[in-house]
């Protein structure tokens, strides 16, 4: 599904390069559901965001699903971003002025999913999080927890086939995160959903099948995780 | 998608209430004040513009030659013998009518009489014009000479109806007419405006002057209107030749001038248009437009404030599929949205103070909804305004890097955006002062003219015109009312104390430098008590007096008369004018009775007893004003019953002298004030902004220690330092274009370094106050509260 060769990012300040990342060579098949981990400024979110298309390698190869991301032009990539692609934040992301489910619709206009599936979509949603009766709740009237329980639905009803997920439960207590976990699992495993999240807690990166560990830009390990939670 | 889009701009308008507060009220108030302007620019515009061939008409203008051929008058006066001529014998003139300068003469039903403004014009008028007829034919209206035409207004003060045909008026006490006509009354914006209107054959038949067919009285104006195709240079190169031709003794040429054009660019030099109230029309254009631009530089001041805000919701949007056009689309949807609200908002402030206007400036305008011009000018507005203001966000922030935005990065590539905000507050500023500074000029130079001695005691003067039985029973008038009390002295003259025009060169005396007088002197006819009723000051020599009988050839002449003809001792001198000699027995002191802003011709006032047209009046001071006209009033009335009594006080007359000028204050305070306002709403927007978004780091900085002062001046202290820049930008601008304007008029005030100052002061103290009221009440605000939230 992913195919990343020799991935480069820089950022030149005056003239000199500062590396982020470097030769970052690996691939993620379809199903797979793996955590990127490392210290505080390694290059994850970076990663991440390369694989989400939010950003552009400095030099390297990424090919999505079939297609060279690198040289296809900016409405075809979107239009692979809006089909496949599920983003969740730490920050939660969500826009304060609309509601929990105007947030939920939201993708879906950008799709042009005509009116009467989206209904049916959000009022899924909404029903699978148990967040029927929050629906027309501003997000600041939300705890932390039901905030990244909206983008996680955000991020799903466009019925993505991966879903990149940066820190999602860096901001939440450990039984909330708990709950985020098992969603993620439940999805990856019921649904086949594609799941990469970047995480610093070993306990969290138990929950997937593979975990790739990053120091100052560059994999330093690629270990697949026995199943024993 | 567009549905929910505009419920969620609504939602996020009354979530940021205080910005869009700022934004709406703004741009409302700037709205409405330019749009203001521009409908009086547009009812002066269309002045004479109304009637459907309006582009036809031409006005017959004539110069007036010097000695040495040079033009130095041009005026739209013409003879009586020009129209027929030219009707004969150019043929791309289609209508042509000859008609007089109007006058306020009495008309009346019955008993029942007004004095109103009457016309005498030839029957082409009513092609030329396409009066509207409520009743009667405009085929055959002005062809019987006693006849007239009547407007709706008119007929009804008079009858209180408009169902009048062919009933009859009497004109001036003496002349029948019988009405063939009622139309809609004239716009106020036309300079050929009448109550009624009457043939020119019926004014021939009780006029000389009209009747007389000649090239040198110029007395009437003439109005031509052209076939569409005709080349105007051409036509005038014909008159020119064909006036030349059969008026041999007189050089001054006419020439045609489109009517349409006379009241913008009716101001001539050397014989061509150099302009006029056209300047005016350009200066309130350009005050609409600059009272528009501070509030839309509000608008967008406020739009990239917020960019930090926006630049969150870009990425965020972005990273869930929207593409860059959905959200340029989105932005300025949103800001188009806040511009349509601030419209209507405006349109309901124009309708609540164009009463108010109309009156300030005494004309008769309204909101001219179904012109369509205004509403392709408003949607124009709306859209460019919405372009404007909603352009920053729309194609700046939108084109973004979402992971930038969502990081915050935006301050960064931000700097160019927040320098931008400094030159538009700079800049709003900047007008704002200018605007002040004029305000405080123009005021001073109205002080400077009013307090001006106008050479005599204004006070408890008063006069009225010398209409039907007052020219004959002067004498009459003058014994009862003396008698009563309520006047101690009072004369008669041809013309009022204060007047416009009587000007004439033919004046000769001994020792003149040239052959012949080119110099314009201003005469007044008069009998007995001038200089004691009006006080003007005598130099030397005395008032006419019955005592001498040699009085009937006299005359006293200015202080300026006296220069100009270089008098040594003038009082029995003799001067010759009309081909009669009068000996000078006074010389009085110069007075104020034309333009009070420059020296007025020098003055000669001769003894006339058919000098007769207005009556002059000191009050007795022992008794109550009220008493005094009241008693004037009913003692006119008895001897001169058929008119009304106008009775005018001579300090409002001299007071209305500056109306020109009052106006322009007005309405230089009037939007000054707005702008000043406007600019001041958009900085209490900015540093409510930048004070929320510092909520954190001041709570941090106060945790830290640091007093209510010091975080006040941290976050005013950038906004101090641009109205700072902005009064240093703006002061020799606006004295530049003061001392231009002041350069108008010969008697002039003086710029004076405090009105700069003060200025200055004045804006950045509201400005401060302004500041730090937000500023204060952040500073105070408790630090827990800022550091709560993440
Ligand atoms: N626009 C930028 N310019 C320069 N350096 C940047 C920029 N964005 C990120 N970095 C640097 O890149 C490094 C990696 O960042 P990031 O991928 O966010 O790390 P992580 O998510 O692993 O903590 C950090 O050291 C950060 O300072
Ligand atoms: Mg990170």
């Amino acid at each position: 599904m992913i195919e990343l060769k020799n991935i480069e990012k820089y950022y030149a300040n005056k003239g000199v390069k500062s590396y982020i990342l470097r030769h970052v060579t690996t691939s993620i098949k379809q199903g797979e559901f793996v955590s990127i981990m490392g210290p505080s400024g390694a290059g994850k979110s970076t990663l991440l965001n390369i694989l989400g298309m939010l950003e552009e390698p400095t030099y390297g190869q990424y090919e999505f699903m079939g297609e060279d991301v690198v040289s296809l032009n900016e409405r075809k990539r979107i239009e692979l971003y809006r089909n496949h692609i599920g983003f969740v934040f730490q920050a939660y992301h969500l826009i304060d002025e609309m509601t929990v489910a105007e947030n939920i619709e939201a993708p879906l206009l950008y799709k042009k999913v005509p009116g009467s599936e989206r209904r049916s979509r959000i009022a899924d949603m909404l029903d699978r999080f148990n967040m029927v009766a929050k629906s027309d709740l501003f997000p600041n009237q939300l705890s932390g927890g039901q905030q990244q329980l909206v983008g996680i639905a955000r991020a799903l009803v466009a019925q993505p086939s991966i879903i990149l997920a940066d820190e999602p439960t860096g901001n939440l207590q450990s039984a909330q995160a708990l709950q985020i976990m098992e969603l993620f699992k439940k999805l990856n495993e019921e649904e086949g959903i594609t799941i990469v999240q970047v995480t610093h807690s070993e306990v969290n990166a138990a929950y997937g099948s593979r975990i790739l560990h990053l120091l100052d830009g560059v994999i330093k390990e690629d270990v697949t995780v026995s199943q024993t939670v | 998608m567009f549905k929910l889009n505009l419920k969620i701009i609504l939602r996020s308008i009354w979530k940021n209430k205080i910005s869009s507060f700022i934004n709406v009220i703004g741009l409302a108030i700037g709205l409405a004040a330019c749009l203001m302007l521009l409908i009086y620019v547009m009812y002066e515009w269309n002045f004479d513009k109304q009637s459907k061939d309006s582009a036809n008409v031409h006005v017959v203008m004539t110069n007036v030659l010097d000695d040495k051929g040079k033009i130095f008058v041009t005026f739209n006066g013409s003879t009586t013998a020009f129209a027929p001529l030219i009707k004969r014998e150019i043929p791309e003139v289609q209508y042509i009518s000859r008609m007089d300068y109007g006058n306020m003469g009495l008309i009346a039903n019955g008993i029942n009489g007004f004095k109103k403004k009457s016309k005498f014009a030839e029957s082409d008028i009513l092609k030329m014009y396409d009066y509207h007829f409520i009743s009667g034919d405009p085929k055959t209206a002005l062809t019987d000479p006693r006849s007239v035409i009547l407007t709706e207004s008119t007929a009804k003060t008079l009858f209180g109806t408009t169902d009048v045909l062919n009933k009859t008026v009497k004109y001036q006490e003496k002349e029948n007419l019988k009405i063939t006509g009622v139309i809609q009354d004239l716009p106020e914006n036309s300079s050929n405006r009448f109550d009624y209107l009457m043939p020119w054959s019926f004014y021939e038949i009780i006029d000389e002057g009209a009747k007389d067919l000649n090239w040198s009285n110029y007395s009437f104006i003439t109005l031509v209107s052209l076939r569409p195709d005709a080349n105007l240079d051409l036509v005038n190169k014909k008159i020119d030749e064909l006036v030349k031709r059969n008026n041999k003794q007189i050089s001054q040429p006419n020439f045609l001038f489109p009517l349409s054009k006379m009241h913008l660019y009716g101001k001539f030099e050397e014989g061509k248009s150099v302009g006029g109230d056209i300047e005016q029309i350009w200066l309130f254009t350009a005050l609409a437009i600059g009272i528009l631009l501070i509030a839309c530089i509000n608008f967008m001041n406020m739009a990239t404030a917020k960019s930090e805000k926006r630049a969150k919701e870009v990425g965020i949007k972005k990273t869930i599929g929207a593409n860059r056009r959905s959200l340029i689309v989105q932005f300025l949807a949103e800001s188009m949205v806040l511009t349509l609200i601030s419209v209507i908002i405006a349109i309901v402030l124009i309708e609540s103070f164009i009463p108010v206007f109309n009156n300030l400036l005494n004309i008769e305008m309204s909101i001219p909804y179904f012109n369509s011009y205004i509403w392709l000018g408003l949607l124009s507005v709306v859209l460019l305004t919405g372009l404007i203001a909603g352009s920053y966000p729309a194609f700046y922030l939108s084109s973004f890097n979402p992971t930038q935005s969502l990081k915050r990065n935006v301050e960064g590539k931000g700097f160019f955006s927040f320098s931008l905000r400094k030159v538009l507050v700079i800049g709003q500023f900047c007008f704002t002062i200018i605007l002040i500074i004029s305000t405080l000029v123009i005021y001073k130079q109205i002080q400077f003219i009013k307090n001006k001695p106008v050479g005599f005691d204004v006070n408890a003067l008063v006069e009225m015109p010398q209409d039907g039985q007052l020219i004959e029973k002067f004498e009459l008038l003058k014994t009862r009312l003396l008698k009563s009390g309520a006047v101690t002295t009072m004369y008669q003259s041809s013309v009022n104390l204060s007047h416009h025009g009587s000007n004439f060169t033919g004046l000769e005396w001994q020792g003149m430098p040239q052959p012949e007088n080119k110099v314009m002197f201003n005469r007044v006819g008069t009998t007995y008590d001038y200089i004691s009723t009006n006080g003007i000051k005598l130099i030397s020599g005395r008032d006419f007096n019955k005592k001498y009988a040699s009085d009937s050839s006299a005359v006293m002449v200015s202080a300026s008369a006296v220069k100009v003809m270089g008098l040594k001792k003038p009082v029995g001198e003799i001067i010759k004018m009309f081909d009669a000699n009068f000996t000078i027995i006074g010389v009085f002191d110069d007075y104020i009775w034309d333009s009070p802003y420059q020296s007025n011709s020098p003055m000669v006032v001769y003894f006339n007893k058919v000098g007769t047209g207005a009556i002059t009046m000191r009050l007795n001071a022992s008794n109550n004003l009220q008493q005094n006209i009241e008693t004037i009033t009913s003692i006119t009335k008895e001897i001169n019953p058929s008119y009304p009594v106008e009775i005018k006080f001579m300090n409002s007359i001299y007071a209305e002298k500056l109306t020109k000028e009052k106006t322009l204050g007005i309405l230089s305070n009037l939007f000054g004030g707005l702008a000043i306002f406007i600019s001041c709403l958009g900085l209490f927007g900015l540093i409510s902004y930048s004070a929320e978004q510092r909520t954190k780091e001041f709570g941090i900085r106060k945790v830290l220690g640091a007093s209510v002062a010091s975080l006040m001046q941290l976050l005013s202290l950038s906004f101090i330092k641009m109205i700072l820049i902005a009064t240093v930008l703006a002061a020799p601008i606006a004295y530049y274009i003061m001392i231009k304007w002041l350069d108008n008029f010969e008697f002039h005030t003086t710029i004076p370094w405090w009105i700069i100052v003060l200025s200055a002061v004045g804006t950045i103290a509201i400005s401060l106050l302004t500041v730090s009221y937000k500023a204060y009440r952040t500073a105070k605000s408790n630090p827990i509260n800022a550091l709560k939230y993440e």
